[in-house]
């Protein structure tokens, strides 16, 4: 691809410096902010290429880059009491994700955030 | 319309940036209802607007069947981190789809095996691709959806 720089460290006038592979490697390789409420819609993404609707509160993210391994580390939030993301249902090309109510009900939310960060295949 | 830059060879992550900063997302009205497990409540399949938007564009999503092959490293018992990653960066891309075609790709990636295999042998379909308007308004009961004799007509 045209615009290509090469370079090890990126330095700020006055910030100080840090190492580009600080950047590469902490970079989200995937994310996505859907509505999981009505008809579930997706509003923006990087990198995924679907949601499953797997009933209240149950959503799976499909991604377009797979990861390497099933070692990332998933990033996950929602407007319900908590989210959740279990060793079980991570793959390398996908993930579940939860959304639940104080008593641990899964439930359906309007707003629901995921991202992986961690090698990509 | 845009025109796709020669993307063979480039990492697969690497084009989905170009297509994010470059195309416009595309929300599609088709979804894709199928039943994984007699247990189980029906699942939606939601396509993501950006990534329809590079499956319309073309030459940036990478061949079904290399997703296939991935899996099918995944589910050695011995597996560890993929090896094969290379097959998503320079297998030629596929060409512009349609939306239904987009769709058809979308089912063989991301809804299970044995429910694209076996879909319509048994006495109704346990896959059916609608439009989002056909399917319930709210999600009432959402747990005991099934598909109806009406959405699989």
């Amino acid at each position: 691809m045209a615009g290509k720089i090469i370079a090890d460290t990126l330095e700020h006038s006055t910030a100080g410096s840090i190492a580009t592979n600080y950047v590469v490697n902490g970079v989200e390789k995937c994310w996505v902010n859907f509505n999981g409420t009505g008809t579930v819609a997706i509003r923006d993404s990087l990198s995924v290429s679907g949601l499953v609707d797997g009933g209240a509160g149950n959503y799976t993210v499909n991604y377009s880059s797979a990861a390497a391994n099933t070692n990332y580390t998933a990033r996950h939030g929602s407007n319900q009491y908590h989210s959740l993301v279990t060793n079980g249902s991570k793959a390398t090309s996908s993930s579940a994700v939860y959304a639940a109510n104080p008593s641990h009900t899964l439930v359906d939310t309007l707003e629901i955030d995921y991202g992986f960060l961690g090698d990509l295949a | 319309m845009t025109q796709t830059p020669e993307f063979k060879g480039t990492h697969l992550w690497d084009r989905l940036c170009w297509a994010k900063e470059n195309l416009e997302p595309h929300q599609s009205d088709y979804r894709v209802v199928y039943e994984d497990s007699v247990d189980e409540c029906c699942r939606i399949l939601v396509p993501d607007p950006n990534w329809m938007a590079c499956a319309l564009a073309g030459g940036i999503l990478p061949e079904v069947w290399v997703y296939h092959e991935l899996a099918k490293d995944e589910a050695q018992p011995d597996f560890v981190k993929h090896t094969r990653g290379y097959l998503l960066h320079d297998t030629e891309p596929v060409e512009a789809m349609t939306e239904e075609q987009a769709i058809e790709y979308l089912i063989l990636k991301d809804c299970p095996q044995h429910v694209v295999e076996t879909w319509n042998e048994g006495n109704r379909p346990t896959m059916v691709i609608c439009k989002k308007e056909q399917l319930p308004q709210t999600r009432e009961w959402r747990n005991a959806w099934r598909i109806s004799d009406e959405l699989a007509a």
